[in-house]
């Protein structure tokens, strides 16, 4: 239930911070964002009071008692500047709440201190402004009040034939909304009684008469004619009662006739069930639990057992393949509930944009592309802070000051634009600004006093000069602000990234802007895999990288001074990288026409790997190579084939690198 | 046992009631996020019992109130109210609502009224 309540709260959380914010840039709250802010804290308050976490509750309350207000009386001196900024700095408060409640710490934040700035707010919005619209709806309210009390006011018929009864009705301690439960009474009765009169007499408008209830109990007096045992058999039927006082009035008052028949306690034994909360160690045990079924899933899947090889079992085959089927859809669904949509991290970064641009001065606009894009639901979790960084550096960095922009002959509004889309069996993000760029000399200043680099004439490639950024303790911005300059954080972005098994590049453009871009695989989990034979070892190539493969022919292959292999396919040239050789593996086939050779693409780039024999297309989960062994280069990972051997998947993006 | 639908915008609201009830011998046989989807699913599943959120999206919990009771006079809905919304479920109450839980709901409360029906 805790799992439950987290996830719907910040996911609601998030909704509503959109809203505002959208609002906040057209300036204005229309009727259907006012609606649903309140809405969005109505439930929250509600699922935080049935959770105890009063704070919240508390704070939640608030807001919705400030959006009734708006949505009721439409007052017109509002400043939306000032309502976002109130609304989001509560968002705050219940996020740091939630992240208290996440780490199992008791969220004991005190909202007092929100609650009154939003109470004081209110007030100030109730004082000046609007005032029209309140005297109108409180006209309107006494209305609607005398409109629903039709039932007690009936006109005085003939009585003559009925009775008069007269009813005291206690109810239980702490059933709450007494008031409301008297009108229940009421309207059970409407039927049966006429002239009802009852005390207090404004059941529902007075909020004095919930406490006189408590107190006193709810007094009715009625005409019916109805005998007393029906009377009493409805009246008993009623929730929460503690206690029914039910006599006969004599209409003449002649003979007294006190039926007086009290004390029908209802009050049973109470019996409360605290509020189970789930602990700590029961939810890693759950989280453990799904993360063993999902490598169970995985590897059921792509384990194939080498020795039914070569039998013939048709009916065997029948019922393999039928089962493949299945556990094919299983694995589909099993990977569907682990790929997520960016849209949720990405949505966030809104926020960020504004506070920095009221922070800093600055107008821009973030525009956000392909947030549909799904990835697996681990990298969403790490790409997160990266992602943050790398925008805040844009904004802080990256765009200029309004004068300096117009000064520059750009528009005072800088663009940061945030992208995702699918390639391949991977996921590219891209973070690009409009902004001044990277500051080359600067950085191979800062490279030369740490001695990252010894000599400045030497030539290097833009690529890597802008990739300097990314070392620890590496920045060029004097002036450290609040956001970011501090230098720790770029290299946290790159190790982030490298974590999820990614890559980010920069490219950069002086007086046009940056692009970062990252790379991340699409899913960590199972990848279609070629795998290959060289000699006794097997790899594994993602088959989405896999152009073609063919036998070439002795006469296509071309060797530079160098001694660098190329084949010529259909006019282009392409280099060879022999697998034996990258990885020193003997008593393997060199003669390229008795090999095969595989196209690989990564990048826009091809290269031709040369290996002895494909062994087959087989669906491989991917685990990282273990920590004793350093980054090989040209090897992503490695995974466990059907008959137990390891196979070691290649990293086509180093590989093309490397020619 | 009675069938019951659990009508809430809240996904955690839904959850805690319906672990609640089933704990108790209820059959939740459906829920719906707003009062729309409530009305289509009262006329599908027909329960013995709606319970009925006030504030929702679409249709809120008055209105969906209104036109179940149209539907079937003799519906058994139960509004689902937080404090601070009592002329609400007043309105509920006219609405022909048999009857109230207030948020956060103990499961006595809800038991008592529940089993009232």
């Amino acid at each position: 239930m805790l799992e439950m309540y987290k996830f719907e709260t910040n996911q609601l959380l998030e909704q509503m911070e959109q809203v505002v914010i959208n609002s906040e840039k057209s300036n204005c709250c229309s009727q259907e964002a006012i609606n649903e802010i309140f809405r969005i804290m109505h439930t929250i308050k509600g699922s935080s009071a049935m959770m105890l976490f009063n704070g919240i509750s508390t704070l939640a309350h608030s807001i919705e008692d400030l959006f009734f207000y708006l949505r009721e009386y439409k007052p017109e001196n509002v400043d939306y500047m000032k309502l976002s900024d109130l609304v989001l700095s509560c968002t705050d408060f219940i996020k740091e709440e939630l992240s208290k409640i996440e780490r199992g710490v008791e969220p004991d934040g005190n909202p007092d201190e929100s609650v009154n700035i939003i109470k004081a707010y209110l007030t100030e919005l109730k004082g000046d402004g609007g005032g029209n619209a309140i005297q109108e709806n409180t006209d309107e309210k006494k209305d609607e009040g005398k409109k629903q009390k039709y039932f007690i006011t009936r006109s005085l018929s003939d009585n003559s034939e009925k009775t008069l009864y007269k009813a005291v009705i206690y109810f239980e301690e702490g059933c709450e909304m007494e008031n409301i439960r008297a009108f229940t009474v009421m309207h059970s009765l409407k039927n049966i009684a006429q002239d009802i009169m009852c005390e207090p007499e404004d059941v529902i408008e007075n909020e004095e008469s919930t406490r006189f209830i408590r107190e006193n109990g709810f007094k009715m007096q009625f005409y019916s004619d109805k005998t007393y045992e029906e009377i009493e058999n409805i009246l008993n039927e009623t929730i929460f009662l503690k206690k029914l006082e039910l006599e006969v009035v004599d209409n003449n008052d002649t003979a007294n006739v006190n039926k007086k028949k009290p004390v029908i306690d209802l009050e049973s034994d109470r019996s409360i069930t605290p509020e189970a909360v789930r602990t700590e160690k029961e939810k890693e045990k759950e989280q453990a639990n799904k993360t063993l079924l999902h490598n169970f899933i995985s590897e059921a899947m792509v384990t194939s057992n080498p020795d039914l090889k070569g039998l013939s079992l048709d009916n065997f085959n029948k019922a393999a393949s039928q089962l493949k089927k299945i556990t094919g859809e299983l694995q589909d669904i099993v990977m569907s509930i682990r790929m997520v949509p960016l849209s949720a991290t990405f949505q966030k970064m809104h926020r960020i944009v504004r506070d920095m641009c009221k922070k800093l001065d600055k107008d821009v606009e973030l525009e956000i592309l392909g947030e549909t894009t799904e990835v697996d639901k681990n990298i969403i979790e790490n790409i997160s802070d990266p992602l943050m960084h790398l925008i805040r550096n844009s904004l802080d960095h990256g765009i200029e000051t309004k004068e300096e922009r117009i000064k520059n002959g750009k528009s005072q509004k800088g663009k940061i634009t945030l992208e995702a889309r699918n390639e391949g069996g991977e996921v590219i993000i891209i973070v690009k600004d409009d902004g001044r760029g990277l500051n080359k000399e600067k950085i191979l200043q800062k490279a030369l006093d740490h001695g990252l680099i010894q000599d400045i004439n030497r030539e290097i490639p833009d690529r890597e000069i802008f990739s300097m950024i990314f070392l620890p303790g590496f920045s060029t911005k004097e002036n450290v602000t609040e956001f970011s300059g501090r230098g720790v954080g770029m290299d946290v972005v790159s190790n982030n990234i490298e974590k999820i098994g990614g890559v980010v590049n920069v490219d950069s453009i002086a007086g046009e802007g940056t692009t970062m871009t990252i790379r991340i695989p699409l899913t960590l989990a199972i990848i279609d895999g070629m795998n290959i034979r060289v000699s006794n070892s097997t790899y594994t190539i993602p088959i989405t990288s896999i152009k073609e493969s063919f036998r070439a022919k002795e006469e296509d292959l071309i060797t530079d001074p160098d001694g660098n292999e190329m084949i010529m396919v259909r006019g282009d040239c392409y280099p060879i990288i022999r697998i034996h050789k990258l990885f020193n593996i003997k008593d393997s086939i060199t003669n390229i026409s008795e090999g095969i050779t595989i196209m690989v693409e990564s990048e826009m780039n091809t290269v031709c790997l040369f290996a002895d024999e494909l062994l087959g297309e087989q669906q491989v989960v991917v685990k990282a190579l273990p920590q004793y062994i350093k980054k090989v280069k040209g090897i992503a990972g490695c995974t466990l084939l059907g008959e137990g051997t390891i196979s070691l998947i290649l990293d086509i993006a180093a590989l093309v690198k490397m020619k | 046992m009675a069938s019951v639908l659990i009508v809430d915008d809240a996904a955690f609201m839904r959850t805690s009631l319906k672990l609640m009830l089933e704990k108790n011998g209820f059959t939740v046989v459906g829920e719906a996020d707003n009062g729309a989807a409530a009305i289509q699913k009262y006329m599908e599943l027909n329960p013995n019992i709606v319970t009925m959120d006030i504030t929702m999206p679409v249709l809120d919990g008055i209105e969906a109130t209104k036109k179940i009771k149209e539907v079937d006079p003799q519906a058994k809905v139960v509004i689902v109210s937080a404090m601070g919304q009592e002329s609400y479920v007043r309105d509920a109450v006219v609405a022909g609502a048999k009857n109230f839980i207030v948020k956060p709901f103990k499961e006595e409360h809800v038991l008592k009224v529940l089993n009232s029906l």
